[in-house]
């Protein structure tokens, strides 16, 4: 077993990830609510805005510009798939409108196979201003770009909260989540709110990946099945309350970072949010709510 | 006296009904042309192949009975599962771990694979069964993640000692056996395919008979078939584990067909891939299961030929997911007939259109 010392720097590094899977799974569970929509294409939208950014800085555009296209990107490809597929499946089951959302996954894992075919050992990355400098707290090195991504996680979960909460286009989102038809009789334009919902979903999509792509590592594959750890958090929360999917995401992202310096699990991390989310998953459907909900959906 | 009459009659009726449900071909053309087929493909396709095609062709025997199995379970149960390329790889595992460990032979170790598999995935499938729908599509997810995971640290069987069966030294690597009557690429071709008739024999046979009825009234109502008496955990873990068992028979035999196995060659994406081609294939139809291995076995063989990239196949897989959920359910096998018939009903229409006009032509003049 190390000792405490090296566990340390990967308390900050898990908890730096932890903020990111936090704002996906917030993102991913909000959609949820408004659409019924498991969007699994989250993390191949934030991937491939990642390599248009790196793509963008070759290129010697500016920065910043560079990352806006990022985020914005997330937030068209998402709203353009959901005005051109959310209506015919609207009325499917959940679960068809999950493997539909697979199928935009195929279509920018090809396109970014096509675009930014492997390089053979060449390393692609992008690196984000905030990664030189930082500050020391109790004694552990904590660059800019962590801190971002923890604050990215919190600001965003609280404020997705309070805009749920307090606002009208909120509000209407959450009645769509309870009843789609009598939303609509209320005079709700439910297609317009649906729309904003794939919007701010698509704009998390774009942050999440440019975070990641600097935090873990700009390669499709690793950061397309990264959503599946966001995925974990928002299944632990039974997709359903942002506050259990941000501690969840946190735990995981603490969780699989901690285990890195023990030699005979570190090649076992990445199961970290498999395992959590089968045993959560298992141990709600043994208290019946997860059969119960999912019953009412389908 | 007269009870037992009905119950006998009621018992020979059944009896009757089962023959004819198994004896009696529903469509007697259909089933010449099958078997016309699977002639053609086991004794005159091979000398047509080049050695490139055969080793694809082989594949495509293969993932026909890995999209068999899954689109058993989306077709027929309503089980959506995002992890059939895990029970793949665990097979496969499995396959090459018993072939290099015992001088068992071939078939005997492809059925134990199969057991085994089987064994893993009941276990892994009894608590995922509770859940249902879209739950159960995420757990299997997660876990072809983390049976990748696993597979990628614990790595494919080399030859080596111990339990894995993996030397990371050895400079010399032993291929995996084949069947001694399979050493050739065109005689494992063969080989396949027959393994493969079996398993479409096997699972057909479950639909014909009693398991098929009861996926049937699952599949439409889980209230419905549980009101009517059919034990649904039982038949849906039996769908599950009979799935489970062909797909560990398929990577038992793939195992021996690429003779090498390396963990980096199976990734998480081949479960989705898997899931996006049993449905362009048709879920409802066993043709689909075949339809869908050659999509993703065959085309990018031919693709490869001609110089495209694997890239657009992706894509292409993407748009026909998208596709097949949004307009044909059905997916191609459905689908294509009836856009043949079409084909040839407007044909029929443009000849005789101008035979009709040149009759009502020649009645004026």
């Amino acid at each position: 077993m190390p000792s405490w010392s090296e566990f340390e720097p990967f308390i900050v590094s898990g908890l730096a990830l932890g903020g990111v899977y936090a704002l996906s799974g917030v993102g991913l569970v909000v959609l949820y609510r408004a659409t019924g929509v498991l969007y699994l294409a989250f993390g191949a939208v934030g991937a491939m805005g990642a390599f248009l950014t790196y793509a963008m800085i070759q290129a010697s555009l500016p920065d910043w510009l560079a990352w806006i296209v990022c985020i914005l990107f997330g937030g068209v490809i998402t709203l353009i798939y959901g005005m051109i597929f959310g209506p015919p499946l609207a009325r499917r089951d959940p679960l068809v409108r999950a493997v539909a959302t697979l199928g935009l996954t195929l279509i920018l894992f090809g396109a970014m196979d096509l675009l930014w075919p492997p390089t053979g050992g060449e390393v692609r990355s992008i690196s984000l201003p905030t990664d030189n400098g930082g500050f020391t707290v109790a004694g552990l090195q904590v660059d800019w770009t962590q801190l971002i991504g923890l604050c990215a996680g919190v600001v965003l979960t609280v404020g997705t909260a309070a805009f749920l909460r307090y606002t009208k286009l909120g509000t209407a989102m959450r009645a769509m989540a309870n009843d789609r038809e009598i939303t609509a009789t209320l005079g709700v334009p439910v297609r317009r709110v649906e729309a904003a919902a794939w919007f701010g979903c698509g704009i998390l999509a774009g942050i999440a990946g440019l975070l990641l792509a600097d935090l873990v590592q700009l390669d499709p594959t690793t950061l397309t099945f990264l959503v599946i750890s966001s995925l974990a958090a928002a299944l632990i929360a039974r997709l359903r309350s942002i506050a259990v999917t941000f501690v969840a995401a946190i735990v995981i992202g603490v969780v699989h970072d901690l285990l890195t310096p023990i030699t005979s699990l570190t090649n076992y991390r990445d199961m970290t949010p498999f395992v959590l989310a089968a045993i959560a998953l298992l141990w709600v459907s043994r208290h019946r709510t997860v059969m119960t909900r999912s019953r009412e959906e389908a | 006296m007269a009870g037992v009459g009905t119950k006998d009659a009621a018992a020979a009726a059944v009896a009757g009904q089962r023959v004819r449900l198994l004896r009696r071909p529903e469509r007697p053309v259909h089933l010449s042309v099958t078997v016309v087929l699977v002639l053609f493909v086991l004794f005159a396709l091979p000398q047509l192949m080049s050695g490139y095609y055969t080793g694809y062709a082989t594949l495509v025997a293969i993932y026909s009975i890995v999209t068999l199995g899954l689109g058993l379970l989306v077709g027929r149960v309503g089980l959506y599962s995002l992890g059939q390329g895990a029970i793949l790889q665990i097979g496969a595992w499995t396959g090459a771990r018993l072939l290099f460990a015992t001088s068992q032979p071939f078939p005997i170790v492809v059925i134990e694979a199969g057991l085994v598999t089987m064994a893993i995935g009941t276990v892994i499938g009894l608590p995922a069964l509770r859940l249902r729908g879209l739950y159960l599509a995420l757990i299997t997810l997660m876990l072809a993640g983390a049976i990748t995971v696993v597979l990628a640290t614990v790595n494919f069987p080399n030859g080596g000692g111990g339990f894995t069966g993996y030397n990371g030294t050895s400079v010399h690597i032993p291929p995996i056996r084949r069947p001694s009557i399979a050493g050739s690429e065109t005689a494992y071709f063969r080989y396949a395919v027959v393994v493969a008739l079996l398993m479409f024999i096997l699972v057909y046979l479950h639909l014909r008979t009693r398991p098929g009825r009861a996926w049937a009234a699952i599949r439409q109502s889980e209230p419905a078939a549980l009101a009517a008496g059919i034990n649904t955990t039982f038949y849906k873990l039996w769908a599950w584990a009979l799935a489970a068992f062909i797909t560990g028979i398929a990577g038992a035999v793939l195992a021996s067909q690429s003779q090498y196995l390396y963990s980096i060659n199976f990734t998480t994406q081949d479960s989705i891939i898997l899931l996006a081609v049993a449905l362009m294939g048709g879920v409802y139809n066993l043709w689909g299961a075949v339809i869908a291995a050659l999509l993703m076995q065959l085309l990018p063989a031919w693709l490869q030929n001609l110089g495209v990239s694997y890239a657009w196949l992706t894509i292409l897989f993407g748009v026909g997911v998208l596709q097949v959920l949004t307009t044909a359910p059905a997916g191609i096998a459905d689908q294509f007939p009836k856009d043949m018939k079409r084909l040839g009903r407007l044909i029929w229409r443009l000849v005789r259109k101008p035979r009709a006009a040149r009759a009502a032509s020649g009645g004026t003049t």
